[in-house]
């Protein structure tokens, strides 16, 4: 990634704690191209028609079962992993709610000092790291 | 990557979508995970992680063998 595409980026992730939400592909000001290179090189993600962005990882562009209060503000997760890494990213303590794909039962999770509580949740990874990005919004 | 209630939990899904069943981790685990993958995520002066860089942070939290090997 060079020095201007990196400058883009950082500026869409700005955007993004700015208003709460991922930016529309109207409010990065970026050009198409552009975006496309950093869903290319995984910066974030975009939809498959280029519409919007999909990920800003860790932080979902749509809305998710996943669920993250922290900093004043709810944010959307693309996975627990990602739920645990708003608050990791934040740097702040916060609270991450999820539904069990089992049961269907609400799970709340605490997290503060980068411990969370109840610790006794667990979370399953379906495919082998080295496929994560052959369909990231799957994995 | 999903939540779930417990271990048996996970089995009965697995189950019943005839997925392979792949790892399990305790929430305290993937939250330590999450806290060295992401906490630079933010950070002004971020650099893309090297896939090396990326793969020595799944080793320091415990994540080894062929099912974490990101290539």
């Amino acid at each position: 990634m060079d020095d201007r595409d990196l400058a883009r980026r950082n500026r869409i992730y700005a955007q993004l704690l700015e208003l709460g939400r991922a930016p529309t592909i109207a409010e990065t000001g970026a050009d198409p191209d552009a975006l496309r290179r950093l869903h290319d090189e995984h910066a974030l993600v975009l939809e498959p028609d280029g519409s919007a962005i999909r990920m800003l990882a860790p932080f979902s562009g749509v809305a998710t079962p996943y669920r993250v209060q922290a900093a004043g503000r709810e944010w959307f997760a693309n996975c627990v992993w990602d739920a645990f890494g708003i608050l990791a990213a934040l740097g702040v303590g916060g609270h991450v709610s999820a539904t069990c794909l089992d049961c269907g039962d609400q799970l709340e999770v605490e997290v503060a000092d980068g411990r969370p509580k109840p610790d006794d949740l667990v979370a399953h990874f379906l495919l082998p790291a080295r496929r994560w990005w052959e369909d990231i919004v799957f994995t | 990557m999903n939540l779930f209630r417990s271990e048996e939990h996970v089995a009965r899904w697995l189950e019943e979508h005839d997925y392979e069943p792949g790892r399990t981790l305790r929430a305290g685990q993937i939250c330590e995970l999450a806290n060295a993958w992401w906490a630079d995520r933010l950070d002004p002066d971020w650099r893309p992680h090297t896939r090396e860089q990326n793969q020595a942070i799944l080793e320091r939290v415990g994540l080894t063998g062929p099912f974490w090997l990101l290539t």
